[in-house]
């Protein structure tokens, strides 16, 4: 009797919401410690609600961030731990592990991409589709494919010593060719990286300043920082020795610089090029990948190279050959697929 | 016994190669730098096609805005169709197309004039000429044509011909 009675208080005290309203107090048979609070604490507690703003007009009228962070002379420290990468890989086995090159912490780490290229929406509302439709081969149901030899043959046992041998090579050569699987939703053929190299030979001729002014050209026009190599053959004719001189600059590009690369290649600079044909039709390396090469008067062409064109001793701008990695298995899916993205093809089509 | 004596002498002779050949072989393991990558400042750029249609795109240029006078929408390769960018050759008087009439082969007189559109009562000869080329071409269409719709028919015929 005496739980009900301090309940009945209780609702009393509290503002409405707080009371429970769907149980009926007299059929509550179980008593608890928390019911049976003296109703003079509960006349302690605040009537405000504490949710409302209490702040008084002169701290609001104080209160000027912007101010007070230009007035501050040192950065504030940092609010939490922050992981550092170690700058060393010390191996597999050392304690102290650099954190994988895909996690921001990494030092190896490069953020992006930062744009959606016109190229790539141009990929995906149309050229995927378009490729998938003229791809398409149509099999009846039931249709079962005719079973073909195995690509790597057997041997025939006529002799004893076949035996555990490994397999043969294919039939007319010893090179495996990449297995083209039919095309489908899931392996439309995509551009997957531009290797833009370029061989100077005047770099081992005369002097450094050709490589210089190479490696700047190909960097300006692609946006990525450039490697050098060195010869592996020698030339004796250009007096290169392998491993002395270093003649090659090579631009890798993959991702967001691939594509704005490969976009204003096909829209800007190779329409300005003078009586141009295209692409020869027999360049491919027969794996899906697509070779062609630009003169020197041709990179100059680029609009990144145009706009200060300057600043490069006009002789020293280099010729380069451009590679297009496409994840297509034969060279002619790779035409297909660089034709639909604007890189015309003239001659014979070599497949 | 008989074979164990060449056994010894290949052993020894093993010997001798691993001692002549000091070929050291110690776990060597530098500490390699994690260089952080170096990637050159990009700028947006706006790029204006001849057409007047636009683009933006990272570009290490600082330029904020590239018009091109030669792209893709007027240059002949791109577009081998439009007969805005072919050289049309001007033919006031009618002379090249009627010699043409007269030696040219097909490919040839397909050449479109600036003369086409413009009518001229000299011309109704060569009008009805280019009225007769096209009933050719129409034809050698419908050949096509046939040629698409008959194809897989002959598989039919002969399941007809069992029934």
């Amino acid at each position: 009797m005496a739980a009900s009675e301090s309940s009945r208080y209780l609702a009393r005290s509290l503002p409405r919401a707080f009371v429970p309203t769907v149980r009926p107090q007299g059929l509550c048979l179980r008593r608890n410690v928390s019911g049976q609070t003296a109703p003079a604490d509960l006349n302690e507690l605040e009537s405000a609600t504490s949710l409302a703003s209490m702040a008084s007009s002169d701290a609001v009228k104080s209160f000027d961030p912007i101010a007070r962070s230009s007035q501050r002379k040192k950065q504030l420290p940092r609010s939490r731990y922050q992981f550092r990468s170690p700058k060393y890989d010390r191996g597999p086995l050392h304690p102290h592990q650099p954190p994988p090159p895909s996690d921001p912490s990494s030092r190896l780490y490069i953020p992006g991409p930062f744009s959606l290229p016109r190229v790539e929406q141009t990929y995906q509302s149309t050229v995927a589709s378009d490729i998938l439709t003229l791809c398409y081969v149509h099999n009846p149901p039931g249709f079962k494919p005719p079973p073909k030899a195995a690509r790597l043959r057997s041997w025939d046992d006529s002799s004893p010593y076949h035996k555990n041998r490994p397999l043969r090579g294919p039939r007319g050569g010893d090179v495996l060719r990449l297995l083209r699987k039919p095309i489908n939703f899931n392996n439309v053929p995509k551009l997957e990286r531009i290797t833009i190299h370029s061989y100077i030979k005047q770099a081992a001729q005369e002097n450094s300043s050709w490589l210089h002014v190479a490696g700047m050209a190909v960097q300006a026009i692609t946006n990525a920082k450039v490697e050098t190599f060195k010869s592996k053959t020698s030339v004796a004719t250009w007096s290169i020795v392998p491993g002395r001189d270093t003649v090659a600059v090579k631009a890798e590009l993959r991702g967001e610089d691939m594509l704005h690369f490969f976009g204003k290649l096909v829209d800007v600079v190779l329409p300005r090029i003078k009586d141009w044909e295209g692409v020869k039709g027999s360049s491919g390396d027969s794996s899906g990948n697509i070779t062609f090469g630009l003169e020197p008067e041709n990179v100059a062409l680029f609009p990144e190279i145009e706009v200060n064109y300057d600043m490069y001793p006009p002789k020293m701008i280099p010729g380069c050959h451009i590679t297009v990695h496409t994840s297509a298995k034969t060279d002619k899916d790779a035409r297909l697929l660089l034709s639909a993205m604007g890189i015309p093809f003239y001659g014979k089509i070599v497949n | 016994m008989s074979f164990s004596l060449p056994l010894r002498h290949s052993a020894i002779s093993a010997a001798r190669v691993q001692t002549s050949t000091t070929f050291i072989c110690s776990q060597c393991r530098h500490a390699t730098l994690l260089r952080r990558p170096k990637r050159p400042y990009t700028f947006t750029q706006l790029i204006t096609l001849s057409d007047g249609s636009t683009f933006t795109h990272r570009t290490t240029s600082p330029a904020p805005v590239y018009r091109s006078t030669r792209d893709t929408r007027n240059s002949l390769l791109w577009n081998p169709s439009s007969s805005k960018l072919m050289n049309v050759e001007e033919d006031e008087a009618g002379r090249l197309a009627a010699f043409r009439a007269k030696f040219g082969r097909g490919w040839d007189a397909k050449t479109p004039t600036e003369e086409e559109s413009s009518k001229t009562p000299e011309q109704m000869d060569q009008k009805a000429e280019a009225a007769a080329r096209a009933a050719a071409e129409e034809e050698e269409d419908d050949n096509l044509l046939d040629l698409i719709s008959s194809f897989g028919q002959e598989e039919e015929q002969p399941s007809g011909k069992k029934n």
